[in-house]
């Protein structure tokens, strides 16, 4: 019972949380200088084009109008002109890409492959080795295998997306030239073919978030192994491995999945620079493509698939809570 | 001749024939022998890497020129021949001729060639040129090149074929090889709007559906075999294309795969690198100015770094309804007080790579243009002649408080701290305002009353006429609202000018009237005219036949060829 209260009062709360997150994003867009109907109109744009092109798109009635046009949009779809070159976006309707002719939900749709196996791979590879080596830095504290993977954390936690992956790149792809340049198969043509295209773009991520997921582990693992139910295992004659392994871990694991949870989302919404730099297209280079294009319903589109991943995944750390720490169940 | 200009016409010389001699040396013409063996010859895949997300291939909604990526799948009643160091030529694209004009330049007749096809394998009809316009006139197929439409349709009273099939009236196919306009007005450059996109032919009756331009009827020598947006598009050989009739494409590569949304420094890594199918891969993208530098240090590339004489032009627009530029004597100071090459500069690091100076509104290329300046000075200009000007102008002390408003992009902050310097050796202080493109747009282009004194931008004409490159910068009607008059000059003269230049069908007659209103405009001191942009693209080495005509500054895609 505790349970499903728990679980209807925070998806009202992710609910309440989306409409938010679109009202501002809304609001924002369309009170800045841009009007998406300039861009539809031609060249060159005469005023009665352009108000034709505004008639068309919906963007000739007040922002608050467009705003529950766009809600009503998502329970019973929207139609935009009129008869036989009418477009018509089906429920749930997130919007529609003028500027490519499809509609916002189905460019997603279309590259959340893409932006999934990115993230999860990544996700894998970082989760592992962060832990790893911080477990490893803490156990072996103020030797020289920790000074080492500690300053390899700060590089991974100082160092721009955006630099690490052309040093990638250039490294891997150009100078040794032992994986793909960019591009992406699907899982579904060439499995093989499709890790093979993601290993540069995985390790990179991984390389930045790791740092983090290293950092964080090794000092919680310090933290834990000076607790007192710690000394209590030692003392009943529990294996070091046990030790560590099982009670110091599960409580340095809390907070990591907590980030962990945040970061995934993050990254599950679209890795906007790695898709940019080795030419995958994701979700995150659907969003830049829309800013640089200033395509303001896929860019609304874009933004609340963002909130509603990184929303549900924060629920999702808070029911995986209870598995890991028998204190958080909900009985 | 002054010495001055001497110097600079053998300094043009030498920098024309310097980049010739690196963008030609390495392209082989068809049957030529390219530097690594082999001819360019039909066959083969080429790739086209672009950072664009996507590649318009529905003709009413493309604002490509009439010499890229949309020609390589659509014809138009005309189209244009371009060549290194000549001057731009009309010439028949589906049309037998370019066009008879009659009743003083209000009626154009057209006739199509015998034996012309669809992709599908249907005959290419009158009617199916005047469905392709008619169907640009419905909003849902707004966003491309509009020169006809206010001349077939004033005021956008027409609003396309599709609800209640009505047809567009000043379009005449009195049978199915003859099509006929009448024009709401005389207008002599019409021959030159028939090779815009919506000239091109859309079976009849099809086309209702938005993403036609993913899937069109070609005309082309490529039929669309598949397209995805952001991540490609493969063009493949359309059988009922003929080689031998189109004149005006080579169509050599059996295949064209595009590749789109690629990031610009990776592109230009992958061409530098020259492996494998990048050899025979093409960057859709200007190298940057970074860029530039690497390539010139890499002989390699260098040899397949193909760079335009000439281009768009990079101008300064004197806001003439803003306090003391109203004065033309203060504007003509500004003549000599930019600093033309530290833009050169600012823009490719090197006057050669930047682009020869301008002093011309009309850009080379252009046929008619006539070289002139009517303020000579060095390219670093002459700030002493400017303070003396505005001293004149009753400012000795110079101007202060004035705002130059630019983009954020394409080096422009760079580019305005230049000219932000070079005016203030004269005296004029200069506070940039910096936007994003869209909020540029909006601020100068749109408002009525804008804040802005200075603005600094560049124009490509979408034809090559002169008309091209006066009207749309300087007629009143594109002040505000969307137009690019930035200077804001609303001058009945000019205006009148404009109207009647349109009007002559006569090349020479026109060609002349638009000189006419280049001099007069520089008279006037609307805009300081900075360089002709230079465009450099980067090829693999397998890659021949790369043209890029005096104008427009781009490669003509209907040339090139895989060297086998």
């Amino acid at each position: 019972m505790r349970t499903a209260k728990f679980v209807l009062t925070r998806v009202a709360g992710m609910i309440i949380v989306l409409l938010i997150v679109t009202f501002v994003t809304f609001l924002v867009f369309y009170v800045l200088p841009s009007d998406p109907a300039q861009l539809a109109c031609g060249r060159p744009c005469s005023p009665e084009a352009l108000s034709l092109a505004r008639e068309f798109m919906g963007f000739n009635v007040p922002w608050y109008q467009q705003f529950l046009d766009f809600l009503g949009g998502i329970f019973s779809g929207r139609t935009f002109g009129t008869g036989a070159t009418a477009i018509h976006c089906t429920a749930p309707c997130f919007g529609y890409d003028f500027q490519n002719n499809v509609e916002v939900l189905t460019e997603i749709t279309d590259r959340i492959e893409v932006s999934f196996s990115v993230a999860f791979g990544a996700a894998v590879i970082w989760l592992i080795s962060g832990v790893g080596l911080g477990v490893l830095s803490a156990l072996r504290r103020g030797r020289p295998i920790d000074r080492i993977t500690m300053a390899v954390a700060m590089a991974g936690v100082s160092m721009p997306a955006y630099l690490a992956g052309m040093i990638g790149i250039t490294i891997f792809a150009f100078a040794l030239d032992v994986v793909p340049k960019n591009g992406y198969v699907s899982i579904t043509d060439d499995p093989a073919q499709w890790a093979w295209h993601l290993v540069l773009p995985w390790l990179v991520l991984a390389f930045l978030h790791a740092a983090i997921y290293a950092r964080l582990t090794r000092g919680q693992m310090v933290e834990t192994l000076g607790e007192d139910f710690i000394r209590t295992a030692r003392a009943k004659g529990l294996t070091e491995t046990k030790v560590v392994g099982k009670h110091a871990l599960r409580n340095v694991l809390l907070p990591v999945i907590t980030v962990f949870g945040v970061d995934l989302g993050a990254l599950l919404a679209g890795t906007v620079i790695t898709e940019r730099i080795f030419g995958m297209a994701g979700v995150g280079k659907l969003l830049v493509d829309a800013i640089a294009g200033m395509n303001l319903p896929v860019m609304l589109g874009v933004t609340l698939f963002s909130a509603l991943i990184v929303t549900f995944m924060n629920f999702a750390v808070d029911l995986f809570y209870g598995a890991l720490d028998p204190r958080a169940r909900l009985t | 001749m002054k010495g001055s200009q001497v110097k600079r016409l053998i300094a043009g010389v030498a920098v024309t024939a310097t980049l010739l001699t690196a963008c030609g040396a390495n392209d082989t013409p068809s049957g030529g022998t390219a530097n690594g063996g082999g001819t360019v010859k039909a066959g083969g895949t080429l790739y086209i890497l672009t950072d664009s997300p996507s590649q318009q291939f529905d003709p009413a909604k493309s604002s490509n020129l009439v010499i890229t990526a949309l020609s390589l799948v659509h014809r138009r009643l005309t189209s244009w021949s371009v060549a290194p160091g000549k001057d731009t030529e009309i010439v028949p694209d589906l049309a037998t001729d370019t066009g008879k004009a009659s009743d003083g330049g209000k009626t154009w007749t057209f006739t199509l060639k015998d034996g012309l096809k669809f992709g599908d394998g249907t005959p290419i009809k009158s009617a199916d040129v005047k469905w392709g316009l008619e169907r640009s006139f419905a909003p849902a197929f707004s966003g491309g090149l509009t020169y006809h439409k206010d001349l077939l349709s004033p005021g956008l009273a027409y609003k396309g074929p599709f609800d209640g099939g009505k047809e567009l009236d000043t379009i005449e196919t009195p049978d199915d090889k003859t099509i006929i306009f009448h024009l709401a007005r005389p207008y002599g450059d019409f021959n030159w709007v028939a090779s815009t996109p919506a000239f091109a032919p859309v079976p009849k009756g099809k086309g209702a559906e938005a993403d036609y331009g993913n899937h069109p009827v070609t005309s082309g020598p490529y039929n669309v075999q598949s397209y995805e947006r952001g991540k490609g598009a493969t063009l493949v050989r359309n059988p009922n294309w003929s080689a031998t009739e189109d004149t005006t494409r080579k169509g050599y590569p059996d295949k064209i795969e595009f590749q789109l949304g690629q990031q610009t420094a990776v592109i230009a890594k992958r061409l530098i690198d020259d492996s494998g199918n990048d050899q025979t891969a093409f960057g859709a993208p200007f190298v940057a100015p970074a860029q530039l530098v690497q390539i010139t240090g890499n002989p390699s590339a260098k040899s397949r770094l193909v760079t335009s004489e000439s281009g768009a032009l990079a101008y300064l627009s004197l806001n003439v309804t803003r306090g003391k530029l109203a004065d033309p004597n203060v504007r003509k100071a500004f003549q000599y007080a930019v600093d033309k090459a530290a833009y050169q500069v600012a823009s490719a690091g090197s006057p050669d790579l930047a682009g020869e100076v301008a002093t011309t509104l009309i850009t080379p290329g252009i046929k008619g243009r006539e070289k002139f300046d009517l303020y000579p000075a060095p390219p670093a200009g002459d700030p002493e002649k400017a303070k003396q000007l505005l001293a004149q102008a009753g400012l000795p002390n110079g101007l202060d408080g004035l705002v130059l408003v630019t983009r954020n992009e394409n080096s422009y902050p760079e580019k305005a701290a230049a000219i932000q310097a070079g005016l203030a050796r004269a005296g004029i202080k200069v506070t940039i305002k910096t936007l994003d493109t869209d909020a540029y747009t909006q601020e100068v282009d749109t408002k009525e009353n804008p804040d802005y004194d200075l603005a600094l931008s560049s124009w490509q004409p979408d034809i090559p006429s002169a008309n091209a490159n006066i009207q749309p910068l300087f007629q009143s009607t594109e002040i505000g609202g969307g137009g690019v008059n930035e200077s804001r000059l609303n001058d009945p003269d000019i205006d009148k000018g404009i109207i009647d230049a349109q009007s002559s069908v006569d090349p020479a007659d026109a060609a002349k009237k638009w000189v006419e209103l280049d001099k007069k405009l520089m008279e006037k001191s609307v805009v300081v005219p900075l360089i002709y942009t230079r465009n450099s693209f980067l090829h693999g080495s397998k890659l021949g036949n790369f043209v890029i005509g005096k104008f427009p500054a781009y490669v003509d895609y209907r040339q090139w060829g895989v060297i086998q």
